[in-house]
Order: C-alpha cells, then sequence, then structure tokens
C-alpha cells in the first residue's frame, strides 16, 4: 500500500471508536489523528468521551468498535504496556506515580528498559533527567510529600521518558497555577519541535488555544469537528461543546455592607504550611482566596475545618471553634468543601441519592426509618440545578465522569439547614462551562441567605467575578487584600505575581542579615 | 531508609535477649542439643514466614499455607515411604512441590482473575486442603523416609543445620534483591499501588500470580521440614499460618502491601521459635506464650510506626518555626 500522501505522518490515528458503559454510551464512532510535531486539542465537557478516547488509545480500556494505530502500526489488543512499546506516552490527570515512593525510584520505574541506567545509578540519572526537562525537584522526596503541580510535571516527564511519537496529556494544567502552566508548556513545545505529536486535553480553552494547532471537540461522546486553531474562536467552540451559546457569566452582586454582622473571625492561626492567618468574614459575603500553587492557601481552608492540626484560633457566630477534628466546625456550621473529592468528600460505591444525603439523613426520616422518597425530593432539584449527568439517582458515585461526582459533592451542603460559612477549595474545578454558572449561582444564593462562603480558586476570571472581596496568599500568609471595586481578573494575576517577587526578596534579605 | 532497619535490630535484640534470660535460667538452653533442635523447629516457620512476606508484598494475604504444609506431610507419607528409593524419591518430592505451584496458581486464579479478597479466597483453599490431608490419612499414620528427612536436617559440627545457613544467605541475597534491584523495586510498586504500575506498563498481573505461587511453594518446601519434624502422616498439625503472617510484619512487612523484609522476616520466625523452646525452662504453661506474642506483635508494630510519629511532629514543629523566624 503505497502512502504518497502527507509530509508530516500521523503519530496517533484512532478509526471508528465506540465504548459504552452499561446505558451510558461514552463514545460514538470517533475518529481523531495526531500529526508529528503539532498540538492537537480535545476539549468537551465533563462526560464527553475525553477521557474514555485516551483510556482507549493508551490501552487501559478495551473500545467496543474501532482501531487504534501508534506511529502507523495497529494497537493489537488493549494494553498499557503494548501501546507504550509502540510510541505512545500518556500523562494521567490522576497521575501513576507509586506515592510511598521517591521520586527517582518513579522515574526510574517509568523509565523503559534501555533508558534505564544501572540501580546503583539512580538517584544521579535522575537528578540529571529532571534537569533536562529544567525541572527542580528533589530526586529523594517521597512523591507523596510532592505538591500538586510537582506531581503533575513529574508525570509529564515520566511519560516522556519513553521518547514516545505521541504524548497523551489528560487535563495536565488542573493542578497548576498560571506560572507553572507556563512551564509546562515551554517543556511541550520542547518536544513537539523535535516532532512528537501531542492529543492535549483541557477544560481551559484559553490555554489550550494559546498552544494548539488543531482542536476536535466532542460533545456526549460525538465528534463535533476538527479545527485549525488560528481559525476558531473560544466562542465558537463553547458553542459545539455546550450545544448552546454562552457568555461568561457570574451572578449578580448585590450591595456590600461593611456592616455586617462578623459570623467568621480568625485569629493567628496557623499550621504545618502556612500562618498566622488573621481574617474576618462577614455575613452574606464571598471571600475568595488566590494566590499561586502552594502557598498555603489549601492547608488554611481544611485547617479551618478541623482537617489538618493548627494553633491560633477561629470562632464561628461568637464562639470558639474546636479545629482538633472536623467534627467541631461541622456542629458549628462551618462545612468544608474538599478539593479531594474522590479521596475525602464522596463514598465512591454509594448511589448519588445517598452521597448527598449522608449528612443530613436525620431530617429525612421517620421513626428512625430513612425515607427514600423524602432524599429523593431534597435532592432533586439540586440535581437538575447542577446538572448532574448520570443515569440514574441509584447509580455509583464512582460510575459518574469526574465533573459529575464533583457536582454531587457539592450538593451535600446546599441540603443542609444549618450551615453558616461554607469553606470552598476550587469549586469548579473540573466543572464544565455549562454548570460552572450553576455552581456561581447557588454559591450566591446561599450568601444571599446570610451564609457566608470561602472560595479558594485556582482561576483569577472565576474569583473576580464570584467574589465579594479577594485576599492574596504567598508562603502561607495573607499579603494583600483587594477590596471588591479593585476586583478584575488582572488586579489578581498582578497581585498573586507582585506578591512572588516581594516573597523572594524577603528571602534574601533573611539570607543577608544570617550570613 | 532508616525505618527498615528498626526491625532487623528490635528482632536481633528480642532473641538475645531472650537467649540470655534462658541461658542464665538453665544451662541447658546453649546446650547442642537444645541449639540444634531449636534451629530445626524453626525451619518450618522461618520457610513459610519467607513465602507469606512474598505475599504480603504484593498487598495480600495466604492463610491456606498452614494446611498446604500439613497436607505435604500427609502426601508425603504416601510418596516418601521408608521403601521409597532412588529415582521415585525424586519424583516423590516434585508431588510435594507441584501440589505447591498447584495451590499457588488456584489461589492465585481466585484472587486476581476472580478478583476475591486474598483472606477469603485462600480461607477456602485452607478448609479444601485440610479436608483432603483427613481425606487421605484420618489419623497420623505412614512413616516417612528417614533418609530424605535426614538428608535435609544435616547440620555441621553437630548442632548448625546446614538448611538454616542456606535461608540464612537467601533471605540476605533476598533483600538485597528486593532493595538494590529495578525487578525488586518493580514488586514493592506494584504492592504500593497497582493501578499506577500497570499504568507504567509493568505487569502487574503476572507479579502477583508469581508471588501467591512462590509463597506456596515455600510452604510446601516448608513442609518436607516439618515431615522431618513429625516423622509420620499427621492430618492434624501445621497451624503456623497466623505465626507466618506474625512473623512477616514482626519483620517489616506491611499489612498494605509493599514493604518487607526477608532477613527481618527471618529473624522473626526465629524468634517465635525460641519463644517455644525456652518456656520449658522457666516451667511456664504456653498460654504465657501466647499472650508474649500477641502483646510483642503490638509493641513492634507501635515502635515501627514511632519514627514516622516523630518525624510529622518534628517537621510540623520545624516549619511553623520557619513561618515564625520572619516575625522575629
Amino acid at each position: 500500500m503505497s502512502n504518497p500522501g502527507p509530509v508530516t505522518p500521523d503519530v496517533l490515528s484512532v478509526r471508528g471508536l465506540s465504548k459504552a458503559f452499561g446505558a451510558v454510551q461514552a463514545l460514538r464512532d470517533v475518529s481523531i489523528d495526531c500529526r508529528a510535531g503539532e498540538i492537537h486539542a480535545l476539549v468537551g465537557e465533563n462526560g464527553s468521551g475525553k477521557s474514555t478516547l485516551l483510556g482507549i488509545a493508551s490501552g487501559v480500556l478495551a473500545a467496543d468498535d474501532g482501531t487504534v494505530e501508534i506511529g502507523g502500526s495497529r494497537l493489537p489488543h488493549h494494553s498499557p504496556a503494548a501501546a507504550r512499546r509502540l510510541g505512545l506516552g500518556i500523562a494521567y490527570q490522576d497521575y501513576s506515580h507509586v506515592l510511598e515512593l521517591s521520586v527517582a525510584e518513579n522515574l526510574y520505574l517509568a523509565a523503559p528498559a534501555d533508558a534505564r541506567p544501572a540501580y546503583g545509578h539512580m538517584q544521579t540519572w535522575a537528578e540529571e533527567t529532571l534537569a533536562a526537562f529544567k525541572l527542580d525537584i528533589a530526586v529523594r522526596a517521597l512523591t507523596a510529600s510532592l505538591p500538586l503541580a510537582e506531581r503533575q510535571m513529574l508525570e509529564v516527564a515520566k511519560a516522556l521518558l519513553t521518547r514516545p511519537k505521541v504524548l497523551l496529556l489528560d487535563e495536565p494544567t488542573t493542578a497548576l497555577g498560571p506560572e507553572a502552566v507556563e512551564r509546562l508548556h515551554t517543556l511541550v513545545l520542547e518536544q513537539v519541535r523535535e516532532g512528537v505529536g501531542i492529543v492535549y486535553v483541557s477544560h481551559r480553552l484559553p490555554e489550550v488555544l494559546a498552544v494548539a494547532n488543531r482542536v476536535t471537540v466532542l460533545r456526549d461522546g460525538v465528534w463535533q469537528g476538527t479545527f485549525e486553531a488560528a481559525s476558531v474562536t473560544e466562542d465558537e467552540l463553547v458553542v459545539l461543546m455546550i450545544g448552546r451559546p454562552l457568555t461568561v457569566a457570574f451572578p449578580e452582586r448585590h450591595e456590600a455592607s461593611d456592616h455586617a454582622e462578623v459570623v467568621l473571625t480568625v485569629t493567628g492561626l496557623q499550621g504545618e504550611r502556612f500562618g498566622p492567618v488573621d481574617l474576618v468574614v462577614r455575613k452574606g459575603e464571598i471571600l475568595g482566596i488566590a494566590g499561586a500553587e502552594g502557598n498555603g492557601q489549601v492547608p488554611f481552608l481544611r485547617a479551618l475545618a478541623g482537617a489538618e492540626p493548627a494553633i491560633g484560633s477561629a470562632s464561628c457566630d461568637g464562639a470558639k471553634l474546636d479545629t482538633r477534628s472536623p467534627a467541631g466546625p461541622l456542629r458549628a456550621g462551618v462545612v468544608l468543601l474538599s478539593g479531594d473529592r474522590r479521596g475525602e468528600a464522596l463514598f465512591p460505591v454509594l448511589s448519588v441519592r445517598a452521597n448527598a444525603t449522608i449528612q443530613v439523613l436525620r431530617r429525612l426520616q421517620r421513626f428512625g426509618v430513612v425515607l427514600h422518597g423524602r432524599e429523593r425530593r431534597a435532592i432533586g432539584g439540586l440535581v437538575e440545578r447542577l446538572r448532574v449527568r448520570m443515569a440514574s439517582e441509584e447509580q455509583p458515585v464512582q460510575s459518574l465522569s469526574g465533573g459529575n461526582q464533583q457536582k454531587v459533592s457539592l450538593i451535600r451542603p446546599f441540603l443542609r439547614g444549618d450551615v453558616k460559612v461554607i469553606l470552598a477549595e476550587e469549586p469548579t474545578q473540573g466543572v464544565d462551562v455549562g454548570a460552572r454558572f450553576d455552581i456561581y449561582e447557588a454559591l450566591r444564593a446561599k450568601a444571599d441567605e446570610g451564609i457566608a462562603a470561602v472560595v479558594k480558586s485556582s482561576d483569577p476570571l472565576e474569583l473576580a467575578g464570584l467574589c465579594d472581596r479577594v485576599v492574596v496568599m504567598s508562603r502561607g500568609r495573607i499579603v494583600e487584600e483587594i477590596p471588591r471595586d479593585e476586583l478584575g481578573e488582572r488586579r489578581i494575576v498582578e497581585a498573586i505575581v507582585g506578591s512572588r517577587t516581594r516573597g523572594t526578596a524577603t528571602a534574601g534579605e533573611e539570607e543577608g542579615a544570617g550570613a | 531508609m532508616k525505618r527498615s532497619w528498626l526491625p532487623l535490630v528490635l528482632m536481633t535484640a528480642l532473641i538475645i535477649a531472650l537467649g540470655a534470660y534462658a541461658d542464665a535460667h538453665s544451662s541447658a538452653f546453649l546446650s547442642k542439643e537444645n541449639l540444634s533442635s531449636l534451629l530445626l523447629a524453626s525451619m518450618p516457620l522461618i520457610i513459610v514466614s519467607m513465602g507469606q512476606a512474598v505475599a504480603l508484598l504484593v498487598g495480600g494475604f495466604d492463610v491456606s499455607v498452614a494446611a498446604l504444609m500439613t497436607f505435604c506431610v500427609v502426601l508425603a507419607s504416601f510418596t516418601l515411604t521408608p521403601t521409597t528409593s532412588g529415582f521415585a524419591l525424586v519424583t516423590g518430592s516434585l508431588a510435594l512441590i507441584g501440589v505447591g505451584i498447584a495451590t499457588g496458581l488456584f489461589n492465585a486464579i481466585l484472587i486476581h482473575v476472580v478478583r476475591l479478597p486474598s483472606i477469603v479466597a485462600t480461607l477456602g483453599t485452607l478448609s479444601i486442603l485440610e479436608g483432603a490431608s483427613l481425606w487421605l490419612r484420618s489419623y497420623p499414620q505412614g512413616a516417612i523416609n528417614t533418609n530424605v528427612t535426614n538428608a535435609l536436617t544435616k547440620s555441621v559440627s553437630g548442632w548448625l543445620p546446614i538448611a538454616f545457613i542456606v535461608v540464612v544467605v537467601v533471605a540476605a541475597l533476598a533483600d538485597g534483591w528486593l532493595y538494590r534491584s529495578r525487578s525488586g523495586l518493580a514488586l514493592r510498586a506494584v504492592g504500593l499501588d497497582e493501578r499506577s504500575s500497570r499504568r507504567l506498563g509493568m505487569p502487574t498481573g503476572r507479579t502477583i500470580i508469581l508471588a501467591f505461587v512462590v509463597c506456596s511453594v515455600m510452604a510446601s518446601i516448608a513442609g518436607f521440614y516439618l515431615a522431618a519434624e513429625v516423622q509420620v502422616g499427621s492430618p492434624i498439625i501445621g497451624n503456623q499460618a497466623l505465626e507466618s503472617i506474625a512473623a512477616a510484619v514482626l519483620g517489616g512487612a506491611s499489612l498494605a502491601g509493599g514493604r518487607g523484609s526477608f532477613f527481618g522476616t527471618m529473624l522473626a520466625a526465629f524468634f517465635l521459635t525460641e519463644i517455644d523452646n525456652v518456656l520449658p525452662f522457666f516451667q511456664q504453661p504456653t498460654e504465657y506464650a501466647e499472650i508474649a506474642i500477641g502483646a510483642l506483635i503490638l509493641l513492634a508494630l507501635v515502635l515501627y510506626q514511632a519514627p514516622e510519629l516523630i518525624a510529622r511532629f518534628r517537621s510540623s514543629r520545624q516549619s511553623i518555626d520557619a513561618v515564625e523566624a520572619p516575625a522575629t
């Protein structure tokens, strides 16, 4: 079979893929290809089939129908090892690290036989390897001790160790701040120049459009088209992704009152990776926490919710919060929406209904028996409002897509009547564009009822649109507060960048003083 | 790294301390006769525990090992009778190893293919093997070839069994392999995180199946030494399943998989046998031994956790200090 065609060969070509999970058709006759030296973006809402497509291409999942060709050779059966041998590298969204092993050991395990040094040279080899990727990660550190952003970069580095012809990136920037995204893109573009083809899955359109050559849109498992990235606008893609035009909208903020009653007071709270932090949040206020990843935002929220040890004090509605365990804050009406939804917030094998109502069963029972009818009535409206995509409320949460799992975990605090403060960690992470507004609106509605919300987000646009006030954290402390009339995406980004340079300067002075 | 030495140090210290205590009570403890019988008595548990450590490394249990050892003893009373000689001794021995391989594959299929929890799957196997032993020999009957057992228990200078030396060397080499080689690292990785290992293209299925086969084969080898001890086809011996798990854990294995030490396991198995051995010198009834074993396992586990607890406490102190420093 002669092939006089394209100068740049396809490094990945999938044809006619179909895949069903039970009653849900995740993919329907989808074909895409990726050429050497191009970045092919794959975009779509949660549950549109992106992850399924990557799973099949990388040999983790078996397709019901269709073929996968890697570097011109057909993948004979579904096997990650076989896909690797043919030249496919993949950086998983939830990583492939063995967390209890060191960074060097993880790299070593990921390296193919011919790229692997003798066992005794592992440390120096790992240092050189990371240096070649311009990554500054301690090779002896336990992988579990790395911040998420570094785990992500390590994941990409591991995928590149196999010298792949095609590299699949599954939502690689979810855990990254703007600066880390920049670093990742530099690394990826270097690979592209060397002729690697990249399939880049992301829900952050501006980011992916900044580097992609072509874009393919999936919706409900169906191919919606493949376009030159230069010839298509973000708005057009969004229309294809959600099937209707959508403007980034935020719920209306009501007149701020600086005199509203203070509901949450934090005084000198500090823990392992943050503090001391002083803060007040008023009734009806949504306070944003901005900052580069790993600057103590998450540990601060977790400590406030009693999920991490801390010293100092906090009070809610005038009563001192007992933060020694999550039970104290919960009793006082302080609810944490953990960002680690699968690990902390959800019971994967329980149904959507059970997960949503587990904290409020007392209210839904009669004579000690939980009434399913009451449960269903209680969650019905919320399931609809957040557009949870599922076959039934009795479906185990683990069978939903990542974004839909997220929405289920969000239902819980909205069901409780006694909530005074919601601490939300990345409430819209991995949630599709269409449902974001629903989450914003639900949060704002709660605020209008008089509760306070503290929202940690890595998306400055989201903070600017949603919040009444934003504080910026750097090195574990609040370094800047942006009042409502100054709020804007640019202002927040500048504050984050500014705070970082100031932080470095302080460190330099310390060293000077010590010397 | 430091943490992995703790079990070895603790077990060595306990072995010496108990030995010294016993020696102070009775000079008979360090006699050649007693040392020889102690070392030989420790062989079945040491071998089966090292096999158990392999199962624990991939994150599983094997409670069927004791029943397999007993079954091998019963089988030996048929295939290695006093009249067996020549080539028949080889095939008779291979029959025992073959049963080990078959049992290991059976367990591995239940665990890896059918996806039963290993503790449940091997409990079923245990019951089947126990029944099979009783079916073959309803009471202790059938002498076992002494040429074979004497060869297995040959000693140097009258008290040190060659087999014991072999086991010590094998345990040391196995630890070297586990912590100083790529395949050892891969085995631990599979035990620590099977999904990530699979994503990295490692043959996780093969590793887990092999681990259970190794575990069962070790149990059938342990069966030879049990046979040497009892000399007769007894269907009601060998209750060392829990002891073998205890030895592996005392030796540094984690029940969650991915951690363990063959040398530590060897020491711990020896220590557990030593407890049984010294009790007669004190005229203590054996229930004290049971209590002591239980208490020691818990104590050891707490001690193994200690460095982690201390490290966690220290790091939190340090970082709080670090945060405070700029303010002062």
